[in-house]
């Protein structure tokens, strides 16, 4: 490098050479200038001196004054960079008459010469190549976080962490809608089986869905056709008081607006016409209902006063089958909501 | 000629072998690749000139990998890391630009 400052410094200080001396070594230096960039590559330029050197004086001494008056203006600093732009031109010319570059070019390519100097030049190029593929690599494969630097990478995962913030918001707020629904789900699915089972209840009650459980059986036998309606509305209503839940009366279903009426050789039932034997389907608990109906002064004890036979027998399994279709009411409305 | 093949094999080899770069160097690689990049436009120009010599070329290759790859450090201890890396791309890519116009010249006298 010393090397290579003492032989710049010339260059950079033409005033005080002597003038003749001055064109020669400017005119080389200022050839060389390209090279001698402020960088750390200044050096070359100087010490390329060296060892071209018959190939170099030869040139510069070959067209000095060509080069010389444009160089001695040239000469400061500041215009290095005009120089580099406006020199290049001129200067195949001035090496036309040894070797142009581009034979110099050919000649360094073809004939492939193992010399130190290429062994070096191939060395540095391989770690250049090298630096490059993996530079290349990186970038390609790694999207742009590998190159990027660490004030970036910090407001990349920043905003990373604000984003995975967020999405925990939703996801969290999500889940509770998601545990909300799921919950209304079950309350909806217990509330339609508990309808279900009420409408179901009602429904034995109404009548309108058949009947099945333990009961008793009441059977009315009336050969001198001497039951009357209100026999039956008794033995009704007694069953009723001892808790039967389900009647039926010879297959028509006994329900809060069933009514007796009396009719030539039988009784009507809600209009429907029945004859005797008069058969009681009751669902109950038997132990009461059979009391209910053999207490001294009872139900049984009226028919048989005239002349009618009543027996009652309890069952385990009493199916009440008939059935009522329900009637829209016309004036009556629910009063709760 | 011995030269490009390096070149070739470098490259070649940094694609095959994956090497695994440091994590210290790897901010300063491009950097540095682009400085060597200006190195050898430096050098190719002046074998054009018929200046060149290897001993010049090693010097100022390294050099310039060293010094770009301290500037960007200091920019990274300084906090204008980006800024000066930036600097350093622009000021390279200028000489690498005015190396490219001579050996253009030389090779195609144009």
């Amino acid at each position: 490098m010393s090397d290579g400052d003492d032989k710049k410094h010339p260059g950079e200080l033409p005033p005080e050479e002597p003038a003749a001396e001055e064109n020669r070594e400017e005119s080389r230096a200022q050839s060389e200038y390209p090279d001698a960039a402020p960088k750390p590559e200044a050096g070359k330029a100087g010490e390329a001196s060296d060892t071209p050197d018959t190939g170099k004086t030869q040139k510069a001494e070959e067209n000095p004054d060509a080069r010389g008056s444009s160089d001695a203006s040239d000469s400061p600093e500041k215009q290095g960079q005009a120089d580099r732009q406006e020199e290049g031109p001129p200067e195949p010319s001035g090496e036309s008459s040894s070797r142009t570059g581009r034979q110099r070019l050919a000649q360094a390519v073809w004939p492939p010469r193992v010399t130190r100097a290429q062994l070096i030049v191939a060395l540095l190029l391989f770690v250049l190549g090298l630096g490059l593929a993996i530079q290349v690599r990186s970038t390609s494969e790694n999207s742009s976080l590998r190159g990027a630097r660490q004030e970036d990478l910090v407001r990349i995962l920043d905003e990373l962490d604000d984003r995975t913030k967020r999405l925990e918001d939703e996801k969290q707020n999500l889940e509770g809608q998601r545990t909300e629904l799921e919950n209304s789900s079950d309350q909806a699915e217990e509330a339609r089986k508990q309808t279900r089972q009420k409408a179901r209840q009602l429904g034995v009650l109404a009548g309108t869905v058949g009947a099945q459980g333990p009961g008793i059986e009441l059977t009315v036998t009336d050969p001198g056709k001497a039951v009357e309606a209100d026999m039956l509305l008794d033995a009704v209503q007694e069953l009723r008081a001892a808790g039967a839940e389900a009647i039926e009366i010879n297959n028509v279903r006994v329900v809060a607006s069933t009514y007796f009426s009396d009719s030539p050789g039988g009784v009507r039932v809600d209009g429907h016409k029945i004859s005797q034997p008069y058969r009681f389907q009751v669902i109950g608990k038997p132990q009461d209902l059979e009391p209910a109906l053999n207490i001294p002064g009872g139900v049984v004890q009226t028919l048989r006063k005239e002349q009618a036979d009543a027996s009652v027998s309890a069952s385990k399994e009493i199916v009440v089958n008939a059935l009522r279709s329900v009637k829209r009411p016309d004036y009556a409305r629910s009063s709760s909501r | 000629m011995i030269a490009v093949l390096g070149l070739i094999v470098g490259v070649v080899a940094g694609l095959v072998v994956r090497p695994v770069v440091p994590t210290l160097v790897e901010p300063y690689l491009p950097i540095a690749v682009v400085a060597a990049l200006d190195a050898v436009f430096g050098g190719l120009r002046a074998m054009l000139d018929g200046i060149f010599d290897d001993k010049v070329f090693v010097v100022s290759f390294l050099s310039n990998v060293v010094v770009a790859a301290l500037i960007v450090f200091l920019g990274d201890k300084l906090g204008v890391g980006a800024q000066l890396s930036t600097g350093v791309v622009v000021v390279l890519g200028i000489r690498i630009f005015s190396n490219a116009a001579a050996i253009r010249r030389h090779v195609f006298r144009a």
